[in-house]
């Protein structure tokens, strides 16, 4: 038998029981950790957005000396590189899940999820980069 | 006729209602939002790089267009927000009943108006 791999393959229920490998497009038996980082981002969420749109509208329409200033700080360059990264899971998982729903086809949804993947990493890499640039005061005023 | 997959019953077969037009609308938020997330990644680019493109990256945001865009996100915004807990509410199991769903619902739109209204107040009268 093979090694349990997710709490419900150690729970009482066996083989004979259930049936464990839903056949042709069943569940893949590994969703739950995906719902559950959806569930948690989204909470994480809450203070996170409401704290950048805060800090947003306090810097005046964008000067970049106040964007600059307001980034060096800690607790506020902590708390972006947090909302990009709860943002992108979050925005990861609904993606994954619209594309679940709407695309079908084998070929265009394994695209899709290359595409997201893809996009979401590129994403994370440069954007905390770049709050890190600022941070370290790597960047001209 | 083919069988019909997954989402397939609005709007053919379902009859108008706020319930799946807001669930509909938290999706469709959703991915606005998740455009938006380039925008402000490519935003913390341009802060970090500076120079040309930091002025060219703002002049296109606060450009008549890039404004409407930032009003759409605004709402995109508040209205997931808002939605969102409306969505964690009833994963803890609360808040399943018709009368309540509705009415939750109803908040959820004034929510997002209110909201939006406010930052944007704030936004013009500064």
């Amino acid at each position: 038998m093979d090694k349990p791999r997710s709490s419900s393959h150690v729970t009482a229920l066996r083989d004979d029981a259930v049936l464990r490998r839903v056949r042709y497009l069943g569940s893949a038996r590994d969703g739950l950790g995906e719902w559950q980082l959806q569930r948690w981002t989204a909470i994480a969420l809450i203070p996170l957005g409401l704290y950048f749109v805060a800090s947003i509208l306090s810097l005046a329409s964008a000067d970049r000396a106040m964007v600059v200033t307001w980034l060096s700080g800690l607790v506020p360059a902590l708390l972006v590189v947090f909302l990009m990264a709860a943002a992108l899971a979050h925005s990861y998982a609904g993606l994954r899940s619209i594309f679940a729903d709407y695309v079908h086809e084998r070929r265009a949804s394994f695209v899709a999820e290359l595409l997201l993947r893809a996009a979401t990493a590129v994403l994370f890499g440069s954007s905390i980069l770049a709050v890190l640039r600022i941070f370290l005061g790597r960047t001209g005023v | 006729m083919e069988r019909p997959i997954s989402p397939f019953m609005f709007p053919m077969w379902y009859r108008f209602q706020i319930t799946s037009a807001l669930s509909i609308l938290h999706r469709l938020t959703g991915i606005a939002l998740s455009v938006g997330l380039i925008v402000l990644a490519w935003w913390l680019i341009s802060v970090a790089v500076g120079g040309e493109i930091f002025r060219l990256t703002r002049a296109v945001l606060v450009s008549p267009i890039g404004t409407i865009a930032l009003f759409g996100w605004s709402v995109a915004f508040f209205y997931h927000l808002c939605s969102g807990i409306r969505h964690l509410a009833w994963d803890a199991g609360l808040g399943f009943d018709l009368r309540v769903v509705y009415r939750s619902g109803y908040g959820v739109l004034a929510a997002t108006v209110l909201l939006t209204g406010l930052t944007w107040l704030y936004v013009l009268t500064r």
